[in-house]
Parts: C-alpha cells; structure tokens; sequence
C-alpha cells in the first residue's frame, strides 16, 4: 500500500505541476539524476522549485526539465527511500544531481491511515520499518517472523519450534490477551493475511494434551520473504486503531515488490547452505562401574557388551539430531514499466533438509504485482501470490506414551541400547522406552502440504483535481484461500503401536480456510491557509469475512505397510466448521502545517458475528501530535536537524474466540448408538471483545543532518475485558468457561538509536542499537487467581498463572518456600528484562559488505521439562557433577525446572563481494549489470546460562501465552550460506 | 475485481444473523420441547460418559492403595501419588481433576435428561419414568465413585451458576440412597420396556424390570458403605445378587475405538519375550502377590510373570497387570463377585457371621481356596473379607477406599523411604473458588 501511495504522489504530481509549468516559461532548468552508490539514473524523482507548486519528476533515465519563475531558486529533489537534496540555481542551468540513500529514512512514508501515509519525519508514533534489505540482505530467511529478530524495537519473537519452516511467535509490545490471539494482524498488500497454526491430529498417536502440542508451524511460512518490499509494524493501539477491532495485538502491515518504470530489470539469485545442529548437549560420561550403581549388574553386561563390540557408547543425540540439513534457494524475479504499467515478476523455490533426517520443508512461490494506470481518473493495483509449501516435520514435544517424540525418547533411551535395524531391516525393540527413535525418524511420517491464493486488488478513482482538493475513491479488496493438508502416518509396527497396541495409525487433515476483505474509502486531500496546511479527511467502510473447514480422519489397525486411511478397522472422522463476518466503518482527518504540527483525529466502529451481540458497534478512537520542532522558525541550532515531539493515543480491540458464545452438546457414542454430551466448555451469549487503550509519547532528535538519531517512545497500553477461559467448577457439568473478566495493562521503553558513523567514497560504515523492555501486569481479575489452561503442566510441574497485580506471564507452581504450608509461588517471568539489538553494516570500496547482527536477550525464565525426563531416564549429561545429582535428588517441582533464559545471540552476520562495473563488463559485456556473492550465516553462536538446546522454545506453539515451557523441543539450527546474486 | 462488486452493495446495509454453532446441537435447545430423539441421545450421552474417569479411578486410587504402580511417562505417577520426598498431592492435576471431571460430566447429561423429560410433550408418563428412574440410577452411580475417590461430593449442580454446597460422605451416601429409592420408584412405573436403547453392555438388565435389579445392586453397595447391614440385604434380596451363581453376571461398560467411542483404559499391551512393555505398563506392587495365599488362583488369572523385572523411579516390579484382554474388553460397573462380597460384609455389619463366611467361602473357593479357618469374629471376618475384596476387585476402584473406610490405609506399605500415603484425593481447586 505504501508503494501505491508514492506512486499516486506522482500522478498527482505530473497532473498538477503541468499546468503551472506550461504557463510560464521565464528560464529552464534540465539535469541528470543519479542514485549515488552505483551511479544509475533515477527515475521518477520529484523535482520542485521552492516555495511554489512547480514541479516535475525525472524520466526513465532521470532526466528533467523544469522551467523556473525566477531565479535565483532552490530545486528541491525528492524520492522514495532517498534524502532530500537541495540545489540552488542562479540561471538557465544543466544540472547533475546525485541522490544519496536515505540516512535516516525520515523521507519514507509511513502507512496511517486504510488509504492515506505520512512522511516518517511526520508520524506521530513509533512505527518500526524494515526494509527488503534489512530483512533478507544480510543473509537467507525461510519465513518472515523468523527473519525479524534483532530489526523492531518493542517485539519479543520466540521460535516455537527448531524444525524447519519455523514456529515462531510474535508479541508487539507483551501480550495483550490471556486466552485470544496474541498473534498481530498480517497484512499483505492489503489482503487480510491467515497466520494460522493448524494441528495434524498427530496427538491421538503420541497422547500430547492438544493441538497446540503438535509442533505445527504458522502459515506466515507461505510467504517468501524475499518478495517483501517493506513490513511496517504498527506496535500499539495508538498506531493500529484504524484497525479497529482486529488490532489489539499490533498489525504487521507487508508490502511486497512492485514494478519500477524504465530499463526490465533481470535479477537472479542462489543461495546453498545447510542446518546444524546448534548446540548439543552430549552425553553422559558413563563407567562400567556407574552403569551398575545406577542401574544394575544387568545393564552393566549391556553396557560392557556394547563397548566390546563397538568401542564406543551409541550417541543417540548424534544419531537423531546430528544430520547436516542441505539448503538451497533459487529466486528469479523482473520488474519494469512504464509510464503507464509497471510490473513485478517474481518466483522462488526454497528447499530445506532439517537436523533431523527425513525433516524439511520446501516451497515455491510465484508473484505477479502489476500497476496500471487507466487513465487520469482510474488506476488500479493487482498483486497476485500463489504458492506451495511442504514440510515433514517429524515428532517432537510433549507426549504421552506414544513413543513418538524424540525428546522423550533420547530422555529415556540408554546408550549402550543398539536400536539400527538388522541386515533384514528390522527395527529392535527400544527397551527403555516405547518407541525405537531411529525407526520414528526413518519410517514415520508427519507431513503438511498448503497450497495458497492471495489476491490483492486496489481501485482508485480519482473524482476530484483542482488546485486546493482532490478527492478519491479507493475500493480494495483481498482474498485469501488456503488449502492445507496434513498427514501422520505411525506404522502398525511402531513398538507402542504394535497388536494388540492400536495397530498403527494414520490421520489425514483436509483443511480450508477462505478470507475476503473489502474496503471501500473516501480520500479528500485539502490544500488550506495558501497551501501552509494540508488536511486529509478518509472515510469508509470495511468488511471482513473468514470461513473454515476442517476435516480430520483417523485410523488405527493398519492393513500391513499400507498407508491410506481407509486401510484401517478403527476410523475416526472430526469435523469444525467456523464462519465469522466483521463490519465497520471508519474515519479520520489528518491536518499538517508546515511539517511544523502534525496531527490527526480518527474513529472507527467495528460489530462482529463472533461477538455476544453481532449487531452491536464498537468504537475505537484515535488521536495523535507531532510537533517538528526543528521546522519552526525560531530553531537555529543547525546542528540538531530534527527534534520532534510526539504523542498519540488510541483504542483497538479482539473479538471472542470463534465459538465463546456458544454452549453446545458434542457426540459421543457407546455400542453403535449416537449419543450427545456436554463437551465441558460454557460459552458466554454475552460475551464482549477485548478493548485495548494506549498512550505513546516520545521524541526523536536527529543531529548532523540526521548522521545520528535517536528515537525514544514510551507507552502505556490497557487492555480491558480480558477474555478469558476459567476453570469453574466441574461438579457444574463444565469445566471451564470463556468470558470477560479482566484487565491488564503493559508498559515499555524502545529506544533506537542510529548512526552513519563514517560516510566517504572508500568506508561507510552504518550501526543501529535498539533497546526495549516491557513489563505487563494483571489489574483486574474477577475470578480468584488460577493456572492458565494449556499453558504449562498445572501448578505441580509448573505452569502460567493468571493473578490480580502480578506479571501475566509469571510462572507459577505449588510450593512451600517459605515452611507456612504449599500455596502457588511464582518461580520466574517468561517476560525479559530487556532486550537489545546491534545491527552494523561496514562497506568497503563500495564492493565489499560485512554486516552482523547481535540480539540480547536479558532475563526471563523458562520451564525447563526436558531435563527433568532425562533425569528420570538418568541420562543428562551433568549427572555426575554435584549440580547434577543435587538436583537429581531435590523434589520435582516449578523451582527445579525454572531456569534463566536470558541469552546473547549473533543471529545474522555476511560478508558479500560485488564484482565492479570494469570486471563485469570484462566478464560478461554488458548484458549483466551486476555480480554480487558472498557468504553468510544465522543463529552463528550463542552465549547463555540455559541448559537445555535453546532458550527460546514453547511446547504449546506459538498463539497463546505458553511462550518459555520446554519438553523435548526440535532443537534450533545453526545455518550457513553461500550466495549469489546476479542482475541483467 | 468482479469479486468485490457483490461485496460493495452488501455493505450498504448489513445486518448479520444469529450465529449457530455449524458444529454440533446448543444445551439450550434440547431443554424444551425435546423429541424422543434427543431424549434417546441424551440417554446414549450418560451411559457413554458414564466410562469418564475410570482410568484415573483405577490407576491413580489404586497406585495411593499400593495395588499397582503405573510406569509410563507421567511422573506424577511414581511421585505425587506415593508422596515420594515430601510431595504432595494437587488439588490441579490430572488425577485430582480427571475422575471428579468425568462423573460430573455424566451428572450433568443426567441433570439435563431430568429436566428435558419434564419439559417435553413427546413422553407418555411410562415412558418418562423410565427415563427418570435410569437417570437417577446413574446419577447414584456416578455420586458413588466420586464420595469413593473424595469422600465428598456436592449434591445440587443442576444450575451451574448456583451450585450447592460439598458435602461430607454421610450426607453424600444418604443422597445416593435417595436416589436409589427414587429411581426405584420411577422404574415400578415405568411399563414393561424403556422407549430408548441401552447398549449390550446392559443385555439381560435392559428393561424397567431388569434394570431395577441393577438399582437395588447399587442401592446394597451404598447401604453397606452407610454401614447400614440390614438394608443392605434387603436391596440386594431385589437385585440379581446370587450366592451360587456366576460370578460375572452384572451390567458392564463396554468400549470401542471408533469415533466418539472410549476404549479400555485400563487395558495395557502385554508384554512378551521378544516384546517387553517397557513403556506404559502397569505394575502389580510386590506386596499384593507376596500377601496372596498360596494357590490362590486370581493372581494369574489378573497378572502375569514379565519377562524381565523392570524398574522407574527407584521402585521395581516383577509382574504387569493382565485384567483385560484387550482395549475393548469389557469393565463391570457391579459384578455378582463384588455382590457376594456386599452380601458378606452386609452380614457382618448385621451380626450374622456364618453367613458372612459362607458367602466368603463362595468367593474362596471360587479362586481354588479351601474354606475360611479363622476365627469366626466381627475383627477376624473383617479382615477375611478386606482381604478378599483385595483379590476379587484389584486395580477395580476399591482398595484405597475399603482400607480409608475401615481406617487401616496407615497399614499400606513404604516403598521408599520418604514416601507417604494417601488414601483420599483431594477436592479439585475450581471447586474451592
């Protein structure tokens, strides 16, 4: 949306300056323009004297022609992504103009409104932007959320999962509902964007508690990252209010590339790398002797049978977490136009082997954005997406029993046990626990396909153009269709499975979900006060529909080797349907003076069928100041270039979960009858969505011409009418519901602080430092304090718990701390202590790049469960020490699972080589413009005090708040790449 | 583009409908003017969910009575349960919460079947007394296993935002009693059949009549844990109690592994040589078989010799249960067995001691034992008759509560030192809020 609005700038711009300039005629000014760090010509500039409202912009060459009323005057130079550049003119002139990347980026619009964007230099909120650079150019990303660690002051990203094609959760600013969505709104090229964790139905074969244990990724994942023009991250209410009651978690608004006029652009890219293992853990240090104290004289004979015959003890982490996972990306893209088209082609195909053997995920994607003006009164924008993603992502997480999960099955499996399949193929039996891990990896399946149509349409229609007003209409639309399949195929001779076990299993997913947003605004720019005030009024509607389908059939006692469902005695079929609409409409009025004082006022009223009543209005208003101090005429200080003061507030909300208002009877059945029960959850007819207030304030000062700025932001946001889900008594019949009964509130600091520390022909060397903290509290509970459900393992173990003037995200279990008898008693907080970027980008020569990226993660604590299994199978590495065995011996409880979980991490780090224009051209002549390669890497080292594979994991995926609990996770990946990238 | 034409002139005016839940029928809507049909279904609902929580019962009550230990991959099971190192039980775990949650979610498909009945003009009066009189017999049922596990039990739930008090047991038992009279009541006037379908587990107790003999079965169990003796030969002289006859006879919880179905959970796969169980196993607590008397016959019928003996968290075990053959093989809700044991212990409480032993005898003889030597006194009789409940109903939900009732859990073994006993679970902590 945000290239759109640049592009209409332009039109306007042409429409506009013609007139005044083909009516006076006193002296011409023509030039070249060119982009500073390879000398390309620039199109598309725009070129104003002044002071007035003449104008121009730049051809496909970056030529210009502007005639000027008087001289001397001032040629004002201004692009996308570029700094403004002056240029005084005495005369009829040539002139050759060299643009500099923006410093700053104070020059990039920033999206505020559905259709309507303001120059950052004027925004009134902290909007973080990652450019396409930040985000893939310093090395390969299989998904988006994973790519955005280290690059937006104020979000908390978690891997859910080490498997490949992610997992991954996204809190902006905390988390801003207990039991609902804390997942922000994604928005891609205007289409509503489903960010859907879909279960396989593989926990009826492992016994894992739900679907949020089964370690799906997030349907983010279908996105390439490498089609991405820019992501801005409204973080807070203030800033997503427009959003009305979908925004409360922030919203992630994604633009992906468009077309450029001029020369068809070529480029083709190719990255090989591959996966490690990040961090292993190894392996106990075992004696002949320890063997048979530990164990038995038994197992003594094993071991030493086993260290005769090998020499060695089996290194089951190695076997099974050991594989060296191939990468490769192959992207092919071409962009061009011209005055009336531009397009974007854009396709890649990604495949990725995981640490474990038999793991990856793959996809491919294609793309084609197109801009067309039809005429000076309609033009209209199209991005079309299809793409197709795999992944197997093997067996890891909680289980019960299923023998599945190689976190339980390495916790028990003792190495001297020799589980390879003999010369005939068969699988030993593991003795230690229920499943052979090596037979899981070669011969089970957990596989999810999703195929992907995301269309999105803008149509502008422009109805008014005179001097003062504009006036259009933006229609826009977008569609989302996802079908997604899933398929766990356990084989009939699994141990656990094995006759008269279940018999094996097999469950098949057919899941679809269709989105449609449209919109339908009403933009009126006003020139007021001669020009010293601009003000834009929108006002529209916006409608939302969302449908889905899932189907789940299982079954178990396979007809042998077969691996269809329907070869199978006992078959279980689930079905859920859900289908929600949400209406609202909208508007705001956005005056500027001067680019001295910026502020805009807006209101939107948003109903929703997932509400009690879905008829009832909602309303969510805005308010927002910026104050530019360095623009008023009384600044001097020429050094500090900007000081802006900013404040802005306002209101978003979330809707109750699909199916809060309903209380509903589920079937069961017993002899072949059809029955119905109750299904334990009490819906509220009543319930009301969950509102979010905030309060941002902050400055920014840059200083040196921008060279160094600062952008400090605090905030205070509430949320109000927490829904959620409470245990009630069960004697009741139900055993728990979902309902409004609380509020919290979040508060933080983000600061960021940028600096282009040396800036010459042969050394540029830029750095960033981002630091931000957050800190929530529960303010209101109208229920006594009790354990989040599905967010830990009860109070015993450990779990989140949901209490009145306390963190809500603090970890809780029952203990007797202080000798007055065992109550819940908080042991930690997932939430960090702050957390802090360094991002450094050094250039040599203009040919060769270093860049590295560092994140710091200070404070916070996990549930570490997974070394409380190995304990119990007496297999943790540490056994021995005296840590090892005291806490071996201490009671099984929160305090000896919370482990700090603060970590220092280089998570990208390149170095890229771009061959010069001579070399090039003696290479290649001239149909290649560019070579670049280089070699880069992610998640390189690690420093913290966890114990397990990674700090960051969650055993219950990545939408609630179970963010910091860890039983057997898929360990994280260390990755390296080579790259090549080449343009035509 | 097309698409959003439609769209445009929708949203003019758009008012959205009254959401249905696409996913199954609304509690609301079966409260009035049901048919017969979701009467019928309601009915399936309760004997269905009747199956809740008997897992937990089993294994987790009878892991507390030193009955077995469960090694699988849940800890709780070899630490909370026996009090290892100073923990404790809690009132928010999965064996705290599961059999409270599952009966009362059965208690609630009845709570809804009562009141659906009472609403409806598709029942003739027959027709709904049989539905009430099974309805309370289930909801008698159920309270029963609840006071078993807690000892407690809160009677008045049919209006869940104004629950009624816990109770103790005595007030608890006196409401299952009631019930049971009631129940009673309804199936005398109930016709010759019931308008609804009962699954095979209840072949042969299936009509008014039949049924009611399974009525008055619970109703000698409940006198004889009121430690009423008299009455409890009273109801069981109506029920299909017999000293001579099978021992198996009695309705059962049948299981299946289809959709909406629950198979067996207390069925574990057995072990063999080439094929050791080690990973979800029940264990028989070496105590159960070093007490047993020699000859004594349900010991290999209920267990098995494993292959190896196997170890988990500093306990260990020789044997693994062998009670079900398959994990849809039947469980008994109140077999003729555990009758003869009611009769016997009915006729202690009532001073008849020579039929108390008689009846004892039946069930000694039963498992190849010659008859009862010991003294024939209220003590020793008692303590013949614990003992052979303990045989004829292991790992079926009854030692934990047999040795609570008559006060002797502090006999119960120590397998580690540090360990502790409980003999009663504690109330779930939602109910205390």
């Amino acid at each position: 949306m945000k290239m759109k609005q640049s592009f209409l700038k332009s039109v306007f711009f042409i429409t506009f300056s013609a007139i005044p300039f083909l009516l006076a005629a006193q002296g011409g000014v023509t030039g070249n323009v060119t982009e500073a760090s390879e000398g390309l010509p620039l199109p598309g500039v725009n070129v104003v004297v002044k002071g007035t409202m003449t104008g121009t912009t730049t051809d496909f060459d970056g030529n210009f022609d502007i005639n000027v009323g008087s001289f001397p005057a001032t040629l004002v130079f201004s692009s996308l992504g570029y700094a403004n550049t002056e240029v005084r003119v005495t005369g009829v002139t040539n002139l050759n103009v060299s643009m500099e990347e923006s410093a700053t980026g104070l020059e990039e619009v920033v999206v505020t409104g559905l259709a309507s964007s303001v120059k950052r230099e004027n925004l009134a909120n902290a909007v973080a932007t990652v450019s396409a650079d930040e985000l893939v150019g310093t090395t390969s990303q299989s998904t988006v959320d994973g790519a955005l660690y280290g690059k937006i002051p104020g979000v908390n990203i978690t891997s859910t999962s080490g498997a490949p094609g992610g997992g991954f959760a996204l809190r902006l600013r905390g988390i801003s509902s207990i039991n609902g969505n804390n997942q922000p709104l994604i928005i891609v090229d205007g289409v509503y964007y489903n960010n859907v964790e879909i279960p396989s139905g593989l926990r009826f074969a492992s016994g894992a508690n739900r679907g949020n244990e089964e370690n799906s990724g997030n349907r983010l994942a279908d996105l390439d990252p490498n089609d991405i023009q820019n992501i801005e991250v409204l973080k807070g209410s203030s800033a997503a209010a427009i959003y009305g009651q979908r925004g409360n978690a922030g919203v992630v608004i994604i633009t992906t590339k468009r077309g450029k006029t001029g020369k068809t652009k070529i480029s083709f890219s190719q990255d090989v790398g591959m996966n490690k293992i990040a961090n292993r853990l190894g392996i106990r240090p075992w004696t002949a002797d320890k063997v048979e104290t530990v164990f038995n004289a038994a197992e003594r004979a094993k071991f030493e049978a086993t260290i005769a015959e090998n020499g060695e003890l089996y290194d089951f982490e190695d076997i099974i977490y050991g594989d060296t996972g191939f990468i490769t990306e192959t992207r092919l893209s071409a962009t061009g136009g011209n005055d009336k088209t531009k397009f974007y082609l854009g396709g890649s195909y990604r495949d990725e082997g995981g640490i474990i053997k038999n793991t990856g995920f793959d996809r491919f994607s294609l793309r084609t954005n197109i801009d067309h003006r039809i005429s000076d009164v309609f033009d209209f924008t199209s991005t079309t997406s299809y793409s197709r993603s795999n992944a197997s992502r093997s067996f890891t997480g909680n289980e019960n029993d299923g023998g599945l999960s190689y976190g339980y099955t390495l916790a028990f499996t003792r190495p001297w046990v020799n589980l390879f399949p003999d010369a005939n193929g068969n699988y030993p039996v593991n003795p230690n626990y229920s499943g052979n891990p090596i037979f899981v990896r070669d011969k089970a399946l957990n596989d999810d396909s999703n195929d992907r149509l995301v269309q999105g349409i803008t149509l502008n229609t422009n109805i008014l153009n005179t001097d003062k007003d504009r006036i259009k209409i933006v229609t826009s639309g977008g569609l989302d269709y996802l079908a997604n399949q899933t398929y766990v195929y356990v084989p009939e001779t699994h141990q656990a499975q094995v006759q008269p076990g279940p018999g094996g299993f097999i469950s098949v997913g057919k899941n679809n979900f269709t989105q449609l947003n449209t919109q339908l605004i009403g933009v009126w720019n006003r020139e007021a006060m001669e020009g010293d005030l601009d003000l834009t009024t929108q006002v529209g509607t916006a409608y939302l529909y969302q449908k889905s389908n899932l189907v789940n059939s299982r079954g178990s006692l396979l007809a042998a080797g077969q691996t269809s469902v329907d070869q199978s005695v006992n078959q279980v079929i689930d079905q859920f349907r859900s289908e929600e609409k949400d209406f609202g409409y909208f508007g705001q009025v956005e005056g500027n003076y001067k680019d001295q004082i910026i502020a805009t006022v807006g209101y939107r009223v948003d109903k929703s069928t997932r509400n009690g009543d879905p008829n009832k209005f909602y309303g969510f208003p805005k308010a927002s100041l910026a104050l530019n101090m360095a623009n008023f005429d009384f600044w001097t200080m020429e050094s500090v270039s900007q000081l802006k003061l900013r404040a802005a507030y306002g209101e978003t909300g979330s809707p109750a979960n699909y199916g809060s208002t309903f209380t509903s009877l589920g079937a069961n059945n017993i002899g072949g009858n059809i029955g119905q029960s109750v299904v334990g959850s009490k819906g509220d007819a009543l319930v009301k969505p969950e509102t979010a207030s905030e309060l941002e304030f902050g400055f920014d000062v840059g200083i040196f011409n921008n060279k160094l700025s600062l952008e400090a932001t605090y905030y205070d946001k509430k949320v109000k009418d927490l829904i959620l889900t409470r245990a009630l008594p069960s004697s009741s019949g139900f055993t728990q519901e979902t309902t409004n009964l609380g509020d919290l509130k979040n508060s933080g600091v983000e600061l960021a602080l940028k600096a282009f520390v040396f800036d010459n022909e042969n050394f540029k060397w830029n750095s960033a430092v981002q630091w931000y903290r957050n800190r929530s509290e529960v303010t209101r509970l109208e229920v006594p304090a009790f354990p989040q459900p599905g967010a830990g393992f009860g109070l015993g173990l450990g779990t989140f718990f949901i209490q009145e003037g306390q963190s809500a995200t603090q970890l809780v279990g029952n203990l007797n701390l202080d000798g007055t008898g065992t109550k819940p008693t908080k042991v930690g907080d997932v939430e960090p202590d702050f957390q802090m970027a360094w991002s450094n980008n050094f250039t040599f020569f203009r040919q060769l790049d270093f860049s590295f990226l560092f994140q710091w993660k200070n404070g916070g604590e996990n549930l570490n469960l997974s070394t409380y299994l190995s304990d119990l199978g007496q297999v943790t590495p540490d056994l021995d020490t005296p840590e090892g065995q005291a806490r071996l011996a201490s009671t099984a409880n929160a305090v000896r699972f919370v482990e700090p979980a603060g970590y220092l991490r280089l998570r990208e780090a390149a170095i890229h080589y771009s061959l010069s224009q001579n070399t090039v051209e003696n290479l290649f002549g001239s149909t290649v413009e560019g070579v670049k390669f280089g070699l880069s890497g992610k998640n390189l080292f690690t420093i913290t005090d966890y114990s397990s594979y990674d700090p960051e994991v969650s055993v219950n995926g990545g939408s609630g708040l179970s963010t910091g609990i860890e039983v057997g996770p898929f360990p994280s990946a260390r990755q390296f790449f080579f790259s090549l990238n080449v343009n035509f | 583009m097309a698409f959003m034409i439609p769209l445009v002139s929708f949203m003019a005016s758009c008012t959205f409908d009254e959401v249905i839940d696409p996913n199954g029928p609304s509690v609301d809507g079966v409260l009035k003017n049901a048919s017969k049909g979701q009467l019928n279904e309601l009915v399936v609902g309760i004997e269905s969910t009747s199956r809740n929580g008997m897992g937990t019962e089993a294994l987790a009550n009878g892991t507390m009575a030193r009955e077995l230990y469960l090694f699988n991959a849940e800890p709780r099971y070899t630490g909370d349960m026996l009090g290892k190192d100073g923990l404790t039980l809690d009132n928010n775990s999965f064996y705290s919460t599961g059999s409270w949650n599952g009966n009362y979610r059965c208690i609630k498909n009845v709570s809804l079947l009562l009141e659906a009945v009472t609403n409806t003009d598709a029942v003739t009066e027959a027709e709904m007394n049989g539905y009430l009189g099974f309805a309370k017999t289930m909801m008698a049922e159920e309270l029963i296993q609840i006071l078993k596990s807690y000892g407690k039990a809160r009677l008045d739930v049919s209006d869940p935002d104004n629950l009624g008090p816990i109770v103790e047991f005595d007030e608890g038992m006196a409401r299952v009693r009631s019930l049971l009279d009631e129940g009673q009541q309804h199936l005398s006037n109930a016709g010759n059949s019931f308008v609804f379908n009962l699954s095979t587990g209840f072949d042969g107790f299936d009509t008014p009549a039949t049924f009611s003999e399974f009525n008055r079965a619970l109703a000698g169990v409940a006198a004889v844990y009121a430690g009423e003796g008299e009455a409890a030969l009273t109801a069981l002289s109506n029920s299909y109690f017999d000293l001579t006859g099978d021992l198996e006879i009695g309705p059962k919880h049948i299981f299946g592994l289809g959709g909406g179905d629950q198979s067996n959970p207390v069925f574990r796969v057995p072990s063999t040589v080439d094929k050791p169980n080690n990973g979800d196993q029940i264990i028989v607590h070496n105590t159960w078989l070093a007490d047993a008397e020699n000859g004594d016959t349900r010991v290999a019928e209920k267990t098995a010799l494993r292959p190896n003996p196997t170890t988990q968290d500093d306990l260990s075990g020789t044997h693994e249960a062998l009670l079900y053959e398959s994990d849809t093989s039947p469980i008994d809700f109140l077999r003729n067995e555990e009758l003869i044991l009611v009769y016997a212990e009915a006729n202690i409480l009532a001073n008849n001691l020579q039929d108390a032993e008689d009846a004892l005898n039946v069930i000694r003889n039963s498992a190849s034992l010659p008859d009862y030597t010991g003294a024939q006194t209220v003590e020793a009789l008692t303590t013949e008759l614990l003992k052979q409940r303990r045989y004829s109903l292991w790992a079926e939900n009854h030692r934990m509560f047999d040795l609570r009732r008559y006060g002797l859990s502090n006999t119960l073994p120590i397998d580690r030192a540090g360990d502790q006993v409980f003999n009663i679970m504690p109330i779930p902590l939602p109910e205390n809020n």
